[in-house]
């Protein structure tokens, strides 16, 4: 295959796949600590579900430089 | 929007202070509060008998919600008995009290002792066989052991071990349970019992301990207990359903009126509490919606002609935290209320987000669906759920979201042609905006522009907060506002897709810009800037999550083709179009909400309002008084 679509196939996999990996970690510390907060006060809920959904932007904005770098490469 | 409240001072005769606040509680219009003391004046204070009397109502209160949350299901009637005395209410309450507990605790013995027995029952059928194999149990322990055991291995080197240390005085015989441990009975000589246990304990084997009231003089008489027993508990929990079920038949409406009158009246006790008073006259203070009090003045001039006088305290006398806060919208906007109060309230004197939540929330979750088909199935669950809901409850409102989201999911669905997935394309829908499986980039230009325009929004409003109080930081979000904007220009105009000749004067405009913002909101402002242009860039989950969508769509739609038998395909289509259509709703949702609270409440959104608690019935408690003022 040519060298430079694959690497082309590879940027973008990693500009999504890193990103997605760093927010699985963080989703990873914020759970557990989200259930016990749960457990203790069921008001916090709103509170807890933002701060689960706040890592996701680095993913997202991961997944659409993946796509900018495919679409561009691609010409 | 939030309601503009008053505070009100209300003075009467001393007299008459229990029938007035005995009338303000039938309007329940009135969130009472503490009013200011002055010299003449002082807090009305109970006697030491209306304090006993404060107390045996609580008691009272507290015997009737315990009986009632025994009984279950709350009773619906709720209507005060007009002439229930205490002393008939204790008994009532207090006696009915102490049978729900008794019958509950006799349930929880019954239960445990169910329980216990279903431990045993594994062992059953090895006691059946000892009773069968005669042997004879004079002087004889037995040990009731649990062992985690696939292959039977460990029963081998258990049986080893015990050989070893016992040598052939034992009896052990197993049988294999219906989940991976296995049931054994050991049976050993009373003196060498000591020796066994110490092998058992450290071999790790879980021995369970019989119960003394199933230590019969037999193994077979045991066994034949536990399962007499075992067949009688089923009848004994139901008897005392039963006797639970009558009581709540013939006491539960009772126990409601009763708990509907007690909360009343103590109710009434605690407002008696609040007020302040000299010799001869009351005064009283409290919060009411500025709508509603010409209706009050009307109604307490009816029942105590000119006795009682109502005057407004002026806003000098009170800061705007203390003001309860209600949120009142139009019909159409009310049911996004739910999403607003998910968060504390906003402060009174700033602003209720609800109508811009109204029409953002379902937009932004019908770009993200997208789909006729899926926005029919919405429809069809959030209509089911609006007829299944009752009035004013967050099951209605979530059902009215649904039927909101619903609609702009099928209006967005026919922009892109889309009916579960591209089989609206197969079938001669055409997109008549964009084709999202392929225009990644018209796409990411929508959620970026929605962004930018909901997020300049947010600042305008913080902005328009701040004129009243702060004018020099109102500005400086203004300018945050017009700087976010200039910037997305300037990038659009890099892009080309605005003329090139204008990125440098737009340029410039943001540079002069700059020092003014940093004047009016300090030196941290630039960087409160970048952040607000990520905020900006946050919005792109839009596309993201929407493209994701379409994409889980179109993968459906192609199984049903992958596969030899189309049935099998039509079947795998259908299974992962519900997969998909579950995390449509549920996706959105989420990322949506987030987006409303992180990026658009940052930019304006003041919580730690009070919630509006006037002063009212028990049972008017849920929403009345807000239907009134709506």
């Amino acid at each position: 295959m040519d060298t430079e679509l694959v690497g082309l196939y590879l940027s973008a996999a990693l500009a999504v796949g890193i990103p997605a990996i760093a927010t699985g970690w963080a989703q990873s510390r914020i759970g557990p600590a989200a259930a016990a907060t749960l457990a203790e006060k069921p008001e916090l809920t709103v509170t807890v579900v933002l701060l689960i959904a706040i890592p996701e932007t680095v993913a997202i904005l991961g997944f659409v430089i993946a796509v900018l770098i495919l679409l561009q490469g691609g010409g | 929007m939030i309601l503009e409240m008053s505070r009100i001072r209300m003075l009467g005769p001393r007299a008459q202070l229990q029938p007035v606040l005995a009338r303000i509680q039938d309007l329940g219009l009135v969130q009472l509060d503490e009013p200011a003391e002055s010299e003449a004046s002082s807090p009305l204070g109970l006697t030491p008998e209306q304090q006993r009397h404060l107390r045996s109502v609580r008691r009272v209160a507290e015997d009737v919600d315990t009986a009632i949350d025994l009984l279950g299901k709350a009773p619906s009637s709720h209507r005060a008995i007009e002439d229930l005395t205490i002393a008939r209410a204790a008994l009532v309450a207090g006696r009915t009290r102490r049978e729900l507990e008794e019958l509950a605790e006799r349930r929880q013995g019954l239960e445990e002792e169910q329980a216990l027995i279903l431990k045993f029952r594994p062992f059953f059928s090895t006691f059946r066989e000892i009773g069968r194999s005669g042997l004879d149990l004079d002087g004889i322990r037995i040990f009731y052991l649990v062992l985690r055991d696939d292959d039977g291995q460990q029963l081998r080197q258990m049986r080893v071990a015990l050989r070893d240390a016992l040598g052939d005085g034992f009896e052990l015989l197993s049988q294999p349970s219906d989940s991976e441990e296995s049931a054994m009975l050991l049976a050993v000589p009373a003196h060498k019992a000591d020796d066994a246990e110490q092998l058992l304990s450290e071999a790790g084997v879980q021995a369970l301990s019989l119960p003394d009231q199933f230590e019969q003089e037999s193994v077979g008489a045991t066994i034949q207990r536990m399962q007499e027993r075992l067949d009688e508990l089923p009848e004994a929990l139901a008897e005392l359903e039963r006797e639970r079920s009558r009581i709540a038949r013939e006491r539960g409406r009772d126990l409601a009126r009763i708990q509907a009158s007690v909360r009343d009246h103590l109710a009434r006790i605690e407002a008696m509490e609040r007020a302040v008073v000299t010799p001869r006259a009351f005064v009283l203070e409290g919060w009411i919606p500025s709508a509603a009090r010409p209706d009050l003045e009307r109604r307490l001039e009816k029942s105590f002609g000119d006795l009682v006088e109502i005057e407004t305290v002026s806003s000098e006398e009170w800061s705007g935290d203390t003001v309860p806060v209600v949120l009142k919208n139009p019909r159409l906007f009310r049911p996004f209320e739910a999403i607003t109060t998910m968060m504390p309230l906003p402060k009174y004197g700033t602003v209720d987000p609800t109508p811009f939540v109204a029409v953002f929330f379902p937009m932004f979750f019908g770009i993200v669906l997208g789909d006729i088909g899926y926005g029919f199935l919405l429809g069809l669950l959030s209509l089911t759920l609006r007829f299944r809901s009752r009035a004013n409850t967050s099951l209605r409102a979530i059902s009215e979201i649904g039927l909101a989201c619903s609609l702009f999911t099928i209006i967005f669905g026919f922009l892109y042609g889309e009916l579960f997935g591209d089989l609206g394309h197969r079938i001669g829908l055409h997109p008549i905006i964009f084709n999202r499986e392929e225009a990644f980039f018209p796409f990411l230009a929508l959620a970026i522009t929605l962004g930018l325009v909901h997020i300049v929004i947010g600042l305008l409003l913080g902005a328009a907060k701040l004129f009243r109080g702060n004018k020099r930081r109102a500005i400086g979000k203004g300018m945050a506002a017009l700087m976010v904007v200039l910037i997305a220009l300037a990038l659009t105009a890099a892009s080309g897709m605005l003329p090139a000749r204008f990125f440098t004067p737009l340029i410039i405009t943001v540079l002069a810009a700059l020092p003014i913002l940093i004047v009016a909101e300090g030196v941290l402002a630039p960087i409160e800037l970048v952040s607000t242009l990520g905020n900006v860039l946050s919005y792109a989950r839009i596309m993201a999550v929407g493209t994701a969508s379409v994409m889980m769509a179109v993968v459906a739609n192609r199984m049903a083709g992958a596969f030899g038998a189309v049935a099998v395909g039509i079947l795998f289509a259908l299974v992962f179009h519900l997969i998909n259509f579950v995390l449509g709703v549920f996706s959105p949702t989420i990322h949506m909400l987030r987006l409303h609270y992180v990026e658009f409440f940052g930019k304006f959104y003041s919580p730690g309002g009070a919630k509006y608690r006037p002063f009212r019935h028990w049972s008017s408690r849920e929403s009345v008084s807000d239907e009134r003022m709506n």
